[in-house]
């Protein structure tokens, strides 16, 4: 019979709470309001940093193009996750979504397979046509309709349902 | 108003895309952290944390060399961490159950669903400081109960199926 292992079970002293206080416990609106403003004042700022986030998007596939290795290939899934996750901040939601397609071509395309250049590629060039045309509108039909197409190559490729 | 003290918290932030650590830093400081600590890797943050001692970690999980996860697992269980207990609160892009499970089971107290807003930043600080998590040490893990509640109550055997597994190849 496997022996069993007990579990230690304990509640460590709650240091957060004697330092930051809050005797409420709720949400602390005020702070959430300065929150909500130093955002609207960094908002003239996401147009630079989503082109930095396109930039090295391109990079990143440049170099996965040039040597297609393990680091190469890596690189270029931080890429597509990171824009993946900001776009939608920077108010290009098809953006992250066309990233979002990318990273699970990426990720789920098995290690010791090389990742579709073409379809990396057609990934790559409809993120800059978005940026470039700067289409921030989730309904934008034409942007929806690149969408679509690749996420059902995607889906070819994969041979899967979507998640 | 529920008027938290964040001027006396250090929190560290952890993320190579200098955007996302940008628009995290912004946030805080707006909430009034005062003591901002920014590590664009794995590596940094593990000097960072071991130099500052910070009070809570925001990171990111997919980062070149050791990832948020990684770090987390270190946290938790290197004997150089200086404070095994630290909250750790992860900013990912991967909203799939078993990528969820993989970091709580590496320790992470509260996720952060990307695209980061102002309200959820807020809602896991005050999780942290107001409803904090039991610990739980076992034969393969230790960290924040992964139960959400109801643990308090338990006092039997382990029952999770790797611990079970582990002891079967023992």
């Amino acid at each position: 019979m496997a022996r069993q292992q007990p579990i230690e079970l304990f509640m460590p002293p709650n240091m957060l709470k004697a330092k930051a206080g809050g005797g409420l416990g709720g949400l602390d609106m005020a702070a959430m309001k300065r929150a909500e403003q130093a955002m609207e004042t960094l908002k003239g700022e996401f147009g630079d940093m989503i082109a930095d986030d396109v930039k090295s998007l391109a990079a990143a596939r440049a170099r996965y193009a040039k040597s297609p290795d393990a680091a190469s290939r890596a690189g270029l899934m931080r890429a597509a996750h990171d824009i993946k996750g900001n776009a939608p901040t920077f108010n290009y939601p098809l953006i992250a979504r066309v990233a979002g397609s990318l990273s699970r071509l990426i990720g789920e395309t098995p290690e010791n397979q090389a990742v579709p250049a073409g379809l990396i590629d057609a990934h790559v060039n409809a993120v800059q046509v978005i940026h470039r045309q700067n289409i921030q509108a989730i309904d934008d039909k034409l942007a929806q309709a690149l969408c679509a197409e690749l996420d059902a190559r995607v889906e070819d490729i994969l041979g899967k349902k979507p998640k | 108003m529920s008027g938290y003290r964040f001027d006396r918290l250090k929190i560290l932030v952890v993320d190579d895309n200098v955007h996302m650590r940008k628009l995290v830093v912004t946030i805080l400081q707006a909430f009034g952290v005062v003591q901002i600590y920014e590590a664009d890797s794995g590596q940094r943050a593990w000097t960072v944390i071991r130099e500052s001692n910070p009070d809570i970690v925001v990171l990111d999980w997919v980062m070149e060399g050791m990832s948020g996860v990684e770090l987390a697992k270190m946290l938790r269980t290197n004997p150089q961490s200086p404070n095994p207990f630290m909250p750790v609160i992860l900013l990912t892009g991967y909203t799939s159950l078993d990528r969820v499970l993989e970091a709580r089971d590496a320790g992470v107290n509260e996720f952060i669903a990307k695209p980061v807003s102002v309200k959820t930043m807020m809602s896991r600080l005050v999780s942290v400081i107001e409803s904090p998590r039991p610990f739980v040490r076992t034969q393969g893990y230790f960290g924040p109960c992964r139960r959400r509640r109801g643990a308090e109550e338990y006092r039997g055997p382990e029952r999770r199926a790797e611990t079970k597994k582990q002891e079967a190849a023992e």
